[in-house]
């Protein structure tokens, strides 16, 4: 794979990103969303303002683990059937590129510009939060914001693959819902109805929650808030009784990685052999 | 210069070509004929690599499978409809342009020559005609002076007057001996521009390879009026 060519790709794929305005659009939401939580954060305690970092943070994690799955699973979802419906991946592949530079250029290309405008938003949300409000924990929120890339990577690559698998918008859009309902509400019944069922031992439950990118994401943000997991129950506690604190982290982020790895890799076996019209 | 060896196409369980074997000389322009879904596409598409077939095809001696860059960069290729996603014309050929490594001055030139002027290069390509897309197309298929042309019913879209020059640049293109394969149900356009027919027919090469019939002058096909009207 040639880095001239791929990178040419990338930035063609940062363009229409921007073209398109749903660049622009997912800055202004996580702008909004990281914001508004902020401003909300205090309204407990019957005062208005910013609220500091740690609350900011806590409010953000879950409403995040929502938001950036469903994002990013419609965009790489797109990313190929798109082109490939409207014949626009036909003139791409009949120029002098490989298709290993087309899929990791396209798949790079969309990653740079889910990350740029996470930074974007997150970036002034941090700002904004450091100059009205102060205090609290920079390096959670900071922590954060690393989660939040980390969980779009894995999401895009699973995005990708369903785009290179079902190859029309319309298959892929409805997958992408599917997909996002079964990693936010249903893997986690799934997981209940099992234990109910078959009587699993908590670190079976453990694992069944690691295959879950979200799950992973949720395991992380939560232990880098507060340390602890008890709030997640017997499974948090097993993981940390098992792996320690470092442990879990190195376990949960290589997980986070597995899940893209396999994903990609797996959609550019299918990509290989797809046929383009 | 292209060769196809036994290629076989099967997509979700039709075959759309069978054991389709030919030839075309350095500096020949052949064209494939044949009704709709014959397979005429398919065998340019199985030539770009755009679709997975058993079986054996080079362009320029470049195993299109194994070595698709190589063989690709000595292609030119004029699809049907044409697509560019949601570009500007300008971008969409200097996009081409440093994928092979072609100065901007020439893509700029050779908008000009397929008659896109400089306001239309500014313009997004979604917002083009037919006629249009197939002029830009005709730009990013000539860019980097390719050896071989692969031409997909290349007029379907054009008016009479585009369909004029195209005819003159592809003409001037066989007299500098490029290579021409055509898939066309226009029997002028095979008049004009090619040597040799090649009859295409429920994925098969249906019929031996025959002379194309003497090809009358481009004035006889394309009448005086429509040339001075173009011009």
């Amino acid at each position: 794979m040639r880095p001239r060519e791929t990178l040419l790709i990338v930035a063609r794929e940062v363009r229409e990103a921007i073209r398109n305005r749903w660049f622009l659009l997912s800055a202004a939401s996580f702008l909004g969303l990281s914001l508004g939580l902020s401003l909300l954060g205090l309204a407990g305690s019957m005062r208005s303002g910013f609220a500091g970092f740690d609350r900011t943070t806590a409010s953000l994690l879950n409403v995040m683990l929502l938001f950036v799955p469903l994002m990013t699973l419609s965009l790489g979802g797109l990313g190929v059937a798109g082109e490939l419906e409207d014949g626009s991946l036909a003139t791409l592949l009949s120029q002098p590129v490989t298709r290993a530079e087309v899929y990791t250029g396209k798949f790079l290309g969309l990653l740079a510009a889910v990350w740029a405008s996470i930074l974007l938003g997150f970036g002034v949300t941090g700002i904004v939060v450091g100059l009205f409000a102060g205090g609290g924990n920079v390096g959670a929120f900071v922590g954060l914001v690393t989660l939040v890339m980390l969980l779009a990577l894995a999401t895009l690559a699973i995005g990708t693959l369903l785009s290179v698998l079902l190859r029309t918008r319309a298959r892929v859009v409805g997958a992408a819902f599917a997909v996002w309902l079964f990693l936010v509400y249903a893997s986690d019944l799934g997981t209940i109805g099992l234990v109910v069922a078959r009587n699993l031992a908590p670190q079976q439950v453990f694992f069944l929650a690691v295959l879950n990118p979200i799950e992973d994401a949720r395991l992380l943000g939560t232990l880098a808030l507060s340390g602890r997991l008890d709030v997640l129950g017997p499974v948090g506690l097993f993981g940390l009784d098992r792996f320690g604190p470092t442990g879990l982290r190195v376990l949960l982020s290589a997980a986070l990685g597995a899940t893209t790895l396999v994903s990609f890799l797996w959609g550019y076996r299918v990509f290989r052999r797809t046929p383009v019209s | 210069m292209i060769r196809m060896t036994g290629v076989t196409m099967r997509l979700d369980g039709r075959t759309i070509l069978d054991h389709v074997t030919l030839d075309v000389a350095p500096g020949e322009a052949v064209a494939l004929v044949g009704p709709n879904g014959s397979g005429k596409t398919s065998i340019l598409r199985a030539l770009l690599g755009l679709m997975p077939f058993s079986g054996y095809a080079a362009i320029d001696g470049h195993d299109v499978v194994r070595e698709p860059v190589a063989a690709r960069t000595v292609v030119g290729y004029l699809p049907q409809k044409p697509a560019f996603g949601d570009v500007l014309a300008i971008e969409a050929i200097l996009f081409a342009a440093r994928l092979r490594k072609v100065p901007r001055r020439r893509a700029e030139e050779a908008l000009r020559e397929a008659g896109i002027e400089d306001e239309a290069a500014q313009r997004r390509t979604k917002t083009f005609s037919g006629g249009m897309l197939q002029r830009l197309s005709l730009a990013v298929a000539l860019l980097a002076d390719p050896k071989v042309l692969l031409l997909d019913e290349p007029t379907a879209s054009l008016d009479r007057a585009g369909q004029l020059a195209f005819l003159d640049i592809v003409t001037a293109l066989r007299q500098r001996e490029k290579t021409v394969l055509l898939a066309s149900h226009r029997s002028e356009e095979i008049a004009v521009l090619c040597d040799r027919v090649i009859a295409v027919e429920a994925g098969h090469v249906a019929e031996p390879e025959r002379e194309a019939q003497p090809a009358p002058a481009l004035a006889q096909v394309i009448p005086i009026d429509a040339r001075r009207a173009y011009r």
